[in-house]
């Protein structure tokens, strides 16, 4: 039985690329972007249902922006069903249950309508919401009661590829994180994403890419929903072995052995005698030649 | 008799050994002891074996001297001429400890330092098991690269010997013991009397004056306990007493200590005064001129003492700077102004003049002191403007090549502006009409066959049932195999590095490398490999030694048919 003192925060960052999704629901109509948030919600319903002391957060992160679904700004958990005529679904729902699940659709629905296409934001703004998700944990943490505990961590569903842009904001997000102890869980719909995976093995958390879409609500109750410390007593999916190879500057190839500016630290595959990237020149010391025999014979004489 | 051509240095007669009368013989190179009435000598020593010489302590009725030599064993002989034997003993005694130090072989030293590096390093005590002891490499080649390293480092470590301060409380250490009939004993150590002499420079001068001359060693402590110099109360000294200038001097020194005052410009003790308290918790100051009791008299100059004491011990300690700084000042006088720009010298010879109140040094450095002392006050090295060290500033061209991440160059989906448009609006219009319908979230076929997936030997649990090969291979294998690594990675490294081969030398051990390497191979390395098949073992665990033992052979071939062409 938990006690008071632990709190458990879920931050859910669900990745609704409207372009992405879009594409989807014309190729798999059976699984588009409501069947994949009412899976998320189901989860998110799951994990408050736990412990009464656990706590939530759900973000959208959409190429434009990161936004909050839950909680919302303007709503307090105290309350409840006051101005609300339609308060829940009738159907004797757990009351925080059906606000959260109403609030989380509202907000989607809003985020999806004042949506602008812009051609060239066509990438999920992943870094971003992660740092939020970051600076919420941060902030929840300190509004904490004396004497409580928090644990801490985030579940990315990823469906568009990974941005290479955004490598460095992903590396700084991934070591905050890790610094704070926070693990970052990963459930991949479509392709795979070094990033993620690299994520997930830095601070601790659980990679999954799933075969079967339509069944995403059972593998994020079966394999996300537990916290750290269940983890361990129970079989789960092994760990991905993580490809942690440098790409050189030059070609961008995964390299394993290569050549390392020692001014600028970039990474090439061949020797050049100038780094390209800081314009310093090396001179590498050629071997000893052996002197002429000559000069040798000339002294004797 | 054997060896009449040494040269005898000594010779005792009756001395006694295992219970035999005889005579000691000390040469030039050994010691040697024949029985009485034989030619022979049944015990002999080089000086070289010995490692110490012992006595028997003074009290006891047989006088002996002791040799252990350096493999353990000790030899006794007993000086049993009644009138001269503890002068033959001491003889014997002086003339060893002339003659031993010169006969110290180096080799041996060498040899405690190997044994020392083995007990302190259990990978090397390994190491030297598995390769030496086992005749695949000579103990030189072992030794010829460690060797040369430790003997740098004990160099270091022994030129710079520290001197031992002087505890405050060496004079309070010395508890008398009663004696049982009204007198007291004081046990003195050499510490103590070192501790004394380095403290109390008079006393140090009273002893040189008196001791051996006037009085033996323990009579001039035993009056030094008994004066009142060393008590509490100094009120009343006897004329007698050879310490009352030793106080005269302590009490001229305070004055002038007093006088000379702190040099630090921060520190105002003269702002300190007595604060008792009066009536209703008030507090009154005591005036400097009030007239005091014998009670306080009394008190006032214990605690007199007591600054004094402290004062000295400090002092002794840093004496030897100010000397130091003294003797650099007489031959080195530009070297004077490097001491006065600086903090810290500068610091602590100003406390030593002012403390000891006898030294010369004071005047050398008064100026200073207060600029420098406020200098430091008022000034932050970290805040001011640094002139740091010169840097060079980075710069770089194509600093957008670190935000890409080593991800490689794929061929991005394009999608065309009105594939974009489409997704858009088709997104719009699904989410436009969303509502969370939680009870018909997924078919369950598609849940069970999840849950199939996900349980063990599914589909995505593979990877886990190989379990890893340390959880396979039994822990006594491991260490055997952890062995074997550092072994070969030893002698692999002997070979490497003998290339490129330029001199004959190399040559040499190259191949005498290569003919190790062999004999490794077949003495530890096959027969591991025939147990752990024999254990049904599956995994190829020595596959990398074999690897990189036949890397070097292939380069030791190589260089064979290279040197081969060159001289035909």
């Amino acid at each position: 039985m938990a006690s008071e003192d632990e709190v458990s925060l879920l931050v859910i960052v669900v990745d609704v690329n409207p372009i992405w999704w879009g594409q989807q629901a014309q190729r798999e109509p059976e699984f588009n972007l409501s069947k994949c948030l009412d899976a998320v919600m189901v989860m998110a319903n799951s994990h408050l249902v736990m412990t009464r002391t656990n706590k939530l957060a759900i973000i959208a992160s959409h190429c434009q922006e990161s936004h909050f679904l839950y909680p919302n700004k303007h709503w307090k958990a105290g309350d409840v069903a006051g101005d609300e005529v339609s308060s829940g679904s009738g159907d004797g729902k757990y009351e925080l249950l059906s606000v959260a699940n109403d609030l989380v659709a509202e907000e989607i629905r809003n985020l999806m309508a004042r949506t602008q296409v812009k051609g060239h934001q066509t990438d999920t703004l992943l870094a971003g919401s992660l740092a939020k998700a970051l600076c919420y944990i941060h902030r929840v943490s300190k509004e904490l009661e004396a004497g409580q505990d928090m644990k801490s961590r985030i579940l990315v569903v990823k469906a568009a590829e990974d941005c290479a842009l955004q490598y460095m904001n992903f590396m700084n997000v991934i070591f905050a994180a890790q610094k704070q102890n926070i693990l970052i869980d990963a459930c991949v719909l479509d392709s795979d994403s070094g990033l993620l995976q690299q994520a997930c093995d830095i601070t601790g958390g659980l990679y999954l890419k799933i075969p079967q879409k339509t069944a995403l609500a059972q593998y994020l109750l079966w394999v996300f929903l537990p916290d750290a410390d269940q983890r361990s007593q129970l079989v789960l999916p092994p760990s991905v072995h993580v490809d942690y190879r440098a790409a050189c500057f030059c070609h961008r190839n995964l390299i394993e052995i290569g050549y390392v500016c020692s001014v600028c630290l970039s990474i090439f595959c061949n020797f050049s005698p100038i780094c390209t990237t800081c314009e310093t020149a090396f001179k590498i010391p050629l071997p000893q030649m052996m002197k002429p025999k000559k000069k040798k014979l000339k002294t004797a004489n | 008799m054997a060896a009449l051509s040494e040269e005898v240095l000594l010779v005792v007669k009756r001395v006694r050994q295992r219970k035999q009368d005889g005579t000691l013989y000390l040469m030039t190179e050994r010691i040697a002891w024949g029985p009485e009435g034989k030619d022979r000598f049944t015990v002999s020593h080089l000086y070289a074996d010995i490692r110490c010489q012992k006595i028997s302590p003074d009290g006891k009725s047989k006088i002996q001297l002791q040799l252990v030599l350096h493999t353990g064993e000790s030899t006794t002989f007993h000086f049993a001429n009644e009138s001269t034997a503890l002068k033959d003993r001491d003889a014997a005694k002086d003339l060893l400890q002339q003659l031993l130090p010169k006969f110290k072989k180096k080799a041996n030293k060498q040899l405690e330092e190997k044994n020392k590096m083995l007990q302190e390093d259990p990978v090397l005590f390994q190491l030297y098991k598995d390769l030496v002891v086992s005749q695949v490499i000579s103990a030189e080649e072992f030794w010829a690269s460690r060797l040369k390293l430790s003997s740098v480092e004990h160099s270091l470590s022994n030129n710079s010997k520290q001197e031992v301060g002087i505890s405050a409380a060496f004079l309070a250490d010395i508890r008398p013991q009663t004696d049982g009939c009204n007198g007291l004993k004081y046990n003195l150590t050499s510490d103590i009397i070192e501790s004394i002499f380095k403290t109390y420079p008079a006393v140090k001068q009273k002893y040189a004056e008196n001791v051996p001359h006037n009085l033996t060693e323990k009579e001039f402590w035993t009056r030094f306990f008994q004066s009142h110099y060393f008590h509490r109360d100094r009120i009343n000294t006897g004329q007698q007493d050879i310490f009352s200038e030793c106080a005269k001097q302590d009490e001229k020194g305070l004055k002038s200590m007093v006088v000379q005052g702190v040099k630090n410009p921060m520190v105002d003790l003269l702002s300190l005064e007595d604060k008792t308290l009066d009536e209703g918790y008030g507090s009154l100051t005591v005036g400097p001129n009030s007239s005091k009791t014998v009670k306080e008299n009394s008190n006032s100059a214990i605690i007199k003492r007591f600054n004094h004491h402290s004062a000295m011990v400090l002092a002794a300690g840093l004496r030897k700077v100010i000397l130091v700084y003294w003797k650099f000042n007489k031959f080195y006088p530009e070297l004077n102004l490097l001491f006065m720009n600086r903090d810290a010298p500068s610091d602590q010879a100003s406390e030593t003049s002012s403390t000891d109140g006898n030294s010369r040094d004071s005047d050398f450095f008064q100026p200073p002191i207060k600029k420098v002392k406020l200098q430091e006050a008022i000034e932050y090295e970290d805040l001011q403007n640094g002139s740091g060290p010169k840097t060079i500033a980075l710069n770089l061209k194509k600093s957008d090549r670190y935000s890409h991440g080593p991800v490689p160059l794929q061929s991005h989906h394009y999608s065309t502006s009105q594939d974009i448009i489409n997704s858009v609006s088709c997104i719009q219009e699904e989410i436009s009409c969303y509502k969370p319908c939680l009870t018909r979230v997924m078919p369950s076929s598609a849940a069970s066959s999840a849950i199939t997936a996900l349980s063990p030997g599914g589909l995505l649990m593979q990877a886990g049932t190989q379990q890893a090969v340390s959880q396979l291979v039994p822990t006594d294998v491991q260490s055997e195999l952890k062995h074997l690594y550092t072994a070969a990675g030893e002698l692999l490294r002997h070979f490497w590095s003998c290339f490129p081969v330029n001199t004959p030398f190399l040559e040499e051990k190259v191949v005498k490398m290569r003919s190790n390497l062999e004999r490794f191979q077949s003495t530890k390395l096959r027969p591991f490999q025939e147990k752990i098949q024999r254990e049904y073992l599956s995994t190829n665990l020595t596959s990398h030694l074999d690897e990189m033992i036949q890397a070097a052979y292939n380069k030791f071939h190589a260089w064979q048919t290279r040197r081969m062409a060159r001289k035909t």
